[in-house]
């Protein structure tokens, strides 16, 4: 008896549960106004959104000094599961006559990256974050070769 | 030569030939494609013929129903894509002669039968009348095989069943 | 008011006139033949662009909206790009199989339109028991599947074979079940008939429960028939890259593709004819006014219109339902549908006798 009960039952349990799923897209059907779609190179600098959050590449912000925080530690290097990442360092002579290891340059291979943002969290200084450029197409190989400090940067002083 | 006559002998000679690949074919899924080709174009006789009904009957039962459960045991038989190797000499002569001796005894008969031309009006064939002599039992009905094949399937499909169900303790 | 069979009349008045018989039989012929090939690459046109749009209304996209305006020329650059492309035959391919399957599967649809009433006087073969010869070639269509599966000698085609066949042959039954409720109710199984016994109002709503059922059965048959989501297994891309069809590829998957979508149509056409009335207007018994309105549209939009309608529901369910699995697949056939439509069957057989239908 109560097998027979169960056999309806999942008959007409099956097909409410199948007008709810054709309502669903029913509904989306007859409401333009909510497709989802970018319709990408047409709406390239008006209605494109791209989420602030998304993994585009690896940048390396300045402020208005030229000052960026990279203290040429490498612990992004090391962090790194695909080695896109080079720091280079150099050992320079401070003004106090103190020695003192900065940046010279930062390589970034963004051919070699996944976008993981393992180096963004390695970073103790929170030198480098994630930005969502993500039109990185090139016709050329050398485009993907990146220096991330720009030239003649130098480390923001701890004090500010 | 009426257009009717130039049709029967196209589809009856893709019926023999299609017939005689299926034997001499060595990849046996191309032997069941051509024996299908042959059922079809025996099935184009019948519509040839008008007796559509027979004719779609054919289609389903033969070509929808046996050539397909045919290829499906075919799919699943172990290297079946293989070329058959050639069958011996003393197995193919006595096919040989079996099957010429089956068509020697049926030309005789047809040779013999003298067939008489009627004027007789054609059997009705609506479905209404072939489900009327089908469980007619009277002169012409059909009640009798039609009841023995639903006993034969009944027996069959519960065959199946038996076959089929596992047992719960093992 | 010009009426299509008027067209056709005079057609072939005109051909009798001015060529001897055969000839003129002759050109008749083949008039029918590019008008079938015609109608049934303009449905697949229509049919493909209309699913690609709706399937991005359903899904919140926009689908292809790039050739022509609302990309209305997107299926014919398909076609064309699609007709242009090399046919590769696999190395170890049993060939002549392979060549076969396309054109076996193709020549089925076509077969199977023969019997359809497009409007009134519109029938190529008005035959006896066009239902049964319907169902019975495209039962036939199965065989081009398993053809084509097998000559790949891939095997995911052949898994993609195997699964569609399980499918069509045992989802045929409960088809053919629903249907023959239908050919009890109007007592003939010419497709002419049938929609002449509806003149008086569809068999839908004369026949109540048993015909509803039997709508409902012979939808899900139908959508499992022609192989379409969520009965799509034959070519579940996920598990099998493209099933029975992997290796086709040009014109060759071209009319797979063709095959599928007449199956679709046909299938749409079957269904309307038995349970909405073909060309047959919307007619309510008693009310003269009201059915005179309605006869003034063409049966030919009447007959459009439904069908396009039964493909909006499959297009619906296909972009609404997921892929099932193969054991449920088999296990709502046989446990479900066919039990069920065996009751229906006779139950529309007991209403009919006792004369409950209006
Ligand atoms: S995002 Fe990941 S892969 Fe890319 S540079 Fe940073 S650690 Fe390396
Ligand atoms: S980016 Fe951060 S982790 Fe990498 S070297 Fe500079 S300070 Fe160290």
């Amino acid at each position: 008896m109560r097998s027979i009960y169960k056999y309806f039952y999942d008959i007409f349990h099956g097909f409410y549960s199948l007008w709810t799923g054709m309502m669903t897209t029913g509904y989306y059907l007859v409401h333009p106004k909510k497709i989802l779609t970018q319709e990408y190179p047409d709406n390239r600098g008006t209605t494109l959104y791209i989420a602030e959050r998304f993994h585009g590449e690896v940048v390396m912000p300045h402020d208005e000094n030229n000052e960026h925080r990279c203290t040429a530690c490498s612990l992004c290097q090391m962090s790194c599961p695909n080695g896109s990442i080079e720091v280079k360092s150099e050992m320079i002579e401070t003004p106090e006559g103190k020695k003192k290891k900065v940046l010279k340059q930062w390589i970034y291979h963004i051919d070699l990256c996944t976008f993981c943002g393992s180096c963004i969290d390695a970073c103790p200084s929170d030198a480098i974050r994630m930005s969502n450029e993500f039109e990185h197409a090139s016709y050329t190989k050398d485009a993907f070769l990146k220096v991330l400090n720009k030239p003649g940067s130098k480390l923001k002083s701890k004090e500010k | 030569m009426s257009a009717q006559a130039i049709a029967f002998y196209i589809l009856g000679a893709l019926a023999i030939v299609c017939s005689a690949l299926t034997i001499f074919s060595r990849m046996i899924f191309r032997s069941a494609i051509y024996l299908l080709f042959s059922l079809i174009s025996i099935a184009g006789i019948y519509f040839l013929m008008e007796m559509d009904f027979i004719a779609a009957l054919q289609i389903m039962v033969y070509v929808g129903g046996i050539v397909v459960l045919i290829i499906f045991s075919i799919f699943l038989t172990h290297r079946s894509g293989d070329k058959l190797p050639c069958a011996l000499t003393k197995r193919s002569l006595i096919g040989g002669i079996i099957a010429l001796s089956g068509l020697a005894l049926s030309g005789w008969i047809i040779l013999r039968n003298t067939f008489t031309a009627t004027n007789k009006p054609a059997v009705d064939l609506s479905i209404r009348n072939i489900g009327r002599q089908m469980l007619d039992y009277q002169q012409h009905g059909y009640v009798y095989p039609f009841e023995i094949i639903s006993f034969l399937i009944l027996a069959a499909l519960i065959g199946c069943i038996v076959i089929a169900v596992k047992d719960k303790k093992e | 008011m010009i009426s299509l069979s008027d067209i056709t009349q005079w057609i072939h008045k005109m051909l009798f006139q001015y060529l001897n018989g055969t000839v003129a039989y002759g050109a008749e012929l083949v008039l029918a033949g590019v008008a079938v090939i015609a109608l049934v690459v303009a449905m697949a046109i229509i049919m493909v662009y209309a699913e690609r749009k709706f399937a991005g209304f359903f899904q919140m996209r926009w689908g292809p909206n790039r050739v022509g305006k609302w990309g209305t020329l997107q299926a014919i650059a398909d076609t064309v790009k699609l007709m242009l492309k090399e046919c590769i035959t696999p190395n170890n391919a049993d060939k002549p199989m392979f060549k076969l399957a396309p054109i076996i599967i193709t020549v089925v649809g076509f077969l199977a339109l023969a019997p359809f009433a497009f409007a009134k006087g519109i029938v190529l073969w008005d035959m006896n028991i066009g239902v049964f010869y319907v169902t019975a070639i495209s039962s036939l269509s199965v065989i081009g599947i398993l053809m084509g599966g097998w000559a790949s000698n891939n095997k995911y085609s052949l898994l993609g074979a195997l699964r569609s066949g399980a499918q069509i042959v045992s989802y045929e039954l409960s088809a053919g079940l629903s249907i023959a409720a239908i050919i009890v109710m109007s007592g003939s199984m010419s497709l002419n008939d049938i929609i002449l016994a509806q003149t008086d109002g569809w068999w839908i709503l004369r026949g109540h429960i048993p015909a509803i059922i039997a709508f409902v059965i012979s939808i899900i048959a139908s959508t499992a028939e022609a192989n379409r989501s969520p009965f799509d297994l034959a070519e579940g891309e996920q598990e099998l890259t493209g099933g029975y069809h992997t290796e086709y590829s040009g014109i060759q998957f071209a009319l797979f593709f063709l095959a599928e979508y007449t199956t679709m149509f046909i299938l749409a056409m079957l269904n309307i004819t038995l349970f909405l009335g073909g060309w047959m207007p919307f007619h309510i018994p008693g009310l003269t006014v009201f059915n005179h309105i309605m006869d003034f549209i063409p049966g030919i939009v009447w007959f459009f219109g439904k069908t396009f309608f039964i493909l909006f529901l499959m297009i619906w369910f296909r972009w609404t339902f997921p892929r099932m699995r193969i054991d449920k697949l088999l296990k709502l056939e046989w446990k479900y549908l066919l039990p069920i439509s065996i009751v229906n069957l006779l139950f529309a057989a007991f209403i009919t006798l006792m004369g409950w239908h209006f």
